[in-house]
């Protein structure tokens, strides 16, 4: 409790600043002097997406761990930089855990740290993160996804009421969804035949109300659940999400510590991002102490990351922060079509490989249409999902990952800004048998074929 | 006149490189100068903002510029506008925006890229910042006689919240004083129509393109209009 008491205090007493020059002077301009000393200006290769240069990696990493030391963070709370010495970082780092065991039973998980091209393949995290859902899918939607052995963990979609009643943020419904979100979801895994499957939440929670319900007695389980931390961008610590910590903390909870950054955003281009995400992932393990920590690149012209620059941002970013420190790193994959698509599967196969072959520890699965749409996510992209993960780890290289996400690209790269929106679980699952349509299951055929003859071989 | 016609020239490409550098002083000050030589507004507008906004839009898709520099090029804009006003009326911007991120989420990249371009564009922005309550948002667009409000929320719980801010606007009797456009990664064209939103747009691009649909013909086209919707 001691190191929270210290960054708490640091959000006291560290330098005075404004959101408005932290966000459009601060972080665009020492990322940009570091990418100059650093000689990482206009290293991204449109024509290799994902990165096999481990020694521009490496340059990567000690750019993001400069920018970490001059940049640090800002409190929204008190318009302070929560600024770190050196020390400090080295010992989070040191004292970051490189494995964690969660769940019970057959269904208990063990996540490892991952370097590039490591043959242990990632952990896979089924969900349709951050999707609403209607109360009547969502134990048929967390049961479908987790029939999949595949797939390891689950984390829910987002619950949009609870007994027809609308959850609105920081409001006692919000406190109670929390507490609906956990009971459902374990009984969505009894149902399915998978108890004692480790979990991730408070999904739902857009704050720390939400978060705290689900923590209650009877709950999410501390020893089996990871609990989510996630600071807006840039790198900015609020107390709302400092509470969350507090709490994982008091229940000796697992943590994953969270940031997405954007490209276009406020660290700018393709290299910007990567060096961005590399200063959050070890922010991140200096400010919250966490078990995991996600650093995720998203575009900002689509918000998702499985464009071309993207995929380069996140494949370097991956590679350096497994190389340099042994975080457990969790990624996501981020797609922008709807289920029941060929998009949406290329777009999963190109991510997925991009991040398992660069040593991403444990992954999340599928973020159907941006999640825009009220219940357009289905199990089947999710075992999509996972196979291909585990797959592109045991069998492909950097060099290799790069040829196969080369030839996905073009399949679907124009179509980004203008993506189809596929179909809704209910349109493409059956729900007595929770089986996928036939249609969804062909195009599912179709794209591992696909897969097949690019040289990826079919999981399991 | 031929001097006038030079200095003119010459200050308006001072104001268009003002602008694509984010310069607000330089911009300032090439307004000024424009405006004593009493360059017409409409050819201020036409012959240097527009076209330094177009060539930043065009940068930001290829990556050439990022959410910072559009700020900062919006505020010199922005800048330059309020030295022309006195002369264009408030007309010479195309409409006041009052934006913000709903109550209970505090994501706000999504609504700033949308304010940095809709201030590039042209509009006068009222930005609230995030987690504002319904409340804020009818108030101040009360207080600043807005033409339009814009509602961004990233997280599902929050999005509820939305429909408040038109029920309060209706429970007022003021509904038709404003547009309302919502949009962020929670918010679906369907979100839009249930609620009772004039307008959805997929991303900042053409967040600008429905405000100038809105600002140009709304009282006379079939709303919610929505661009961009996934096929």
């Amino acid at each position: 409790m001691d190191l929270l008491f210290n960054i708490l205090d640091k959000t006291l007493t560290g330098p005075i600043t404004t959101k408005r020059d932290f966000e459009f002077k601060l972080v665009p301009q020492i990322t940009r002097q570091i990418l100059k000393e650093y000689g990482l200006e206009k290293t991204f290769d449109p024509s290799n997406p994902v990165n096999s240069d481990l020694n521009l990696a490496d340059d990567f990493y000690r750019a993001g761990y400069e920018l970490a030391l001059r940049l640090g963070m800002f409190c929204p709370d008190t318009s302070r930089r929560v600024i770190f010495a050196e020390e400090e970082i080295r010992e989070a780092l040191r004292n970051a855990p490189s494995e964690i065991a969660l769940g019970y039973g057959k269904d208990r998980v063990t996540i490892r740290s991952r370097r590039p091209e490591d043959r242990n393949p990632p952990v896979a995290e089924g969900s349709s993160l951050g999707m609403a859902i209607s109360e009547e899918y969502f134990i048929p939607l967390c049961m479908a996804i987790a029939q999949y052995r595949v797939i390891d963990i689950i984390l829910a979609p987002t619950l949009d009421t609870i007994n027809r009643r609308e959850i609105r943020a920081r409001t006692p419904y919000e406190t109670i969804m929390g507490m609906y979100e956990a009971r459902y979801i374990k009984e969505a895994l009894a149902r399915i035949g998978r108890p004692g499957m480790p979990l991730h939440g408070v999904e739902g929670a857009p704050t720390e109300y939400g978060y705290f319900g689900g923590f209650l007695w009877g709950g999410f389980d501390p020893d089996r659940t990871i609990g989510i931390a996630l600071i807006p961008e840039p790198i900015t610590l609020p107390y709302q999400i400092l509470h969350r910590v507090a709490v994982n903390h008091l229940l000796g909870s697992p943590l994953e510590a969270g940031h997405m950054l954007c490209i276009g955003g406020y660290f700018g281009s393709p290299e910007g991002a990567a060096v961005g995400s590399i200063a959050a992932q070890i922010l991140q393990a200096a400010s919250m102490f966490p078990t995991l920590v996600e650093s995720t690149i998203l575009d900002a012209r689509y918000f998702g990351n499985t464009g071309r620059e993207a995929l380069w941002s996140t494949s370097i970013s991956v590679q350096a922060r497994s190389r340099n420190n042994k975080i457990m790193n969790l990624g996501i994959t981020s797609q922008v079509s709807g289920p029941c698509t060929e998009m949406l599967l290329y777009e999963t196969a190109a991510i997925s490989i991009a991040e398992s072959v660069s040593g991403i520890a444990i992954e999340i699965g599928t973020r159907p249409a941006a999640c825009r749409y009220k219940n357009y996510g289905s199990a089947l992209e999710n075992k999509f999902f996972a196979e291909v993960l585990k797959s592109a780890a045991k069998n492909l290289k950097l060099p290799d990952a790069n040829e196969v996400v080369k030839t996905l690209l073009p399949k679907y790269e124009s179509k980004l800004k203008d993506p189809p929106k596929g179909k809704s679980f209910p349109e493409c699952t059956d729900l007595k048998t929770l089986q996928p349509s036939r249609e969804w299951l062909e195009i599912y055929e179709k794209i591992w074929r696909e897969l097949e003859d690019l040289g990826l071989p079919r999981w399991g | 006149m031929c001097r006038d016609v030079e200095v003119i020239n010459k200050n308006l490409n001072l104001l268009k490189e003002a602008i694509l550098r984010g310069d607000s002083e330089a911009a300032r000050n090439a307004a000024l100068i424009l405006s004593e030589a009493e360059a017409p507004v409409v050819k201020i507008i036409d012959e240097a903002i527009r076209p330094a906004m177009d060539i930043l839009g065009e940068k930001y898709e290829r990556l050439e510029v990022f959410l910072p520099e559009l700020v900062l090029a919006g505020e010199a804009a922005q800048e330059a506008l309020k030295i022309l006003l006195p002369k264009g009326g408030a007309q010479i911007f195309k409409g006041k925006i009052v934006i913000g991120t709903i109550y209970g989420d505090i994501h706000d990249i999504g609504k700033n890229i949308v304010s940095a371009m809709l201030s590039a564009n042209g509009y006068q922005i009222i930005d609230l910042g995030n987690d504002v309550h319904p409340t804020k948002f009818v108030e101040v667009a009360k207080t600043e006689s807005a033409n339009i409000i814009g509602i961004s929320c990233l997280l599902t719980p929050s999005m509820f919240y939305m429909r408040d801010v038109i029920q309060r606007l209706i429970d007022e009797n003021i509904r038709d004083k404003f547009y309302i456009i919502v949009g962020g990664a929670a918010v679906s064209p369907e979100w839009a129509k249930e609620i009772g939103a004039d307008g959805w747009a997929k991303d900042a691009e053409r967040a600008v393109e429905l405000c100038n649909i809105l600002m140009e013909k709304g009282e006379k086209i079939e709303k919610p209009i929505i661009i961009g919707e996934w096929r």
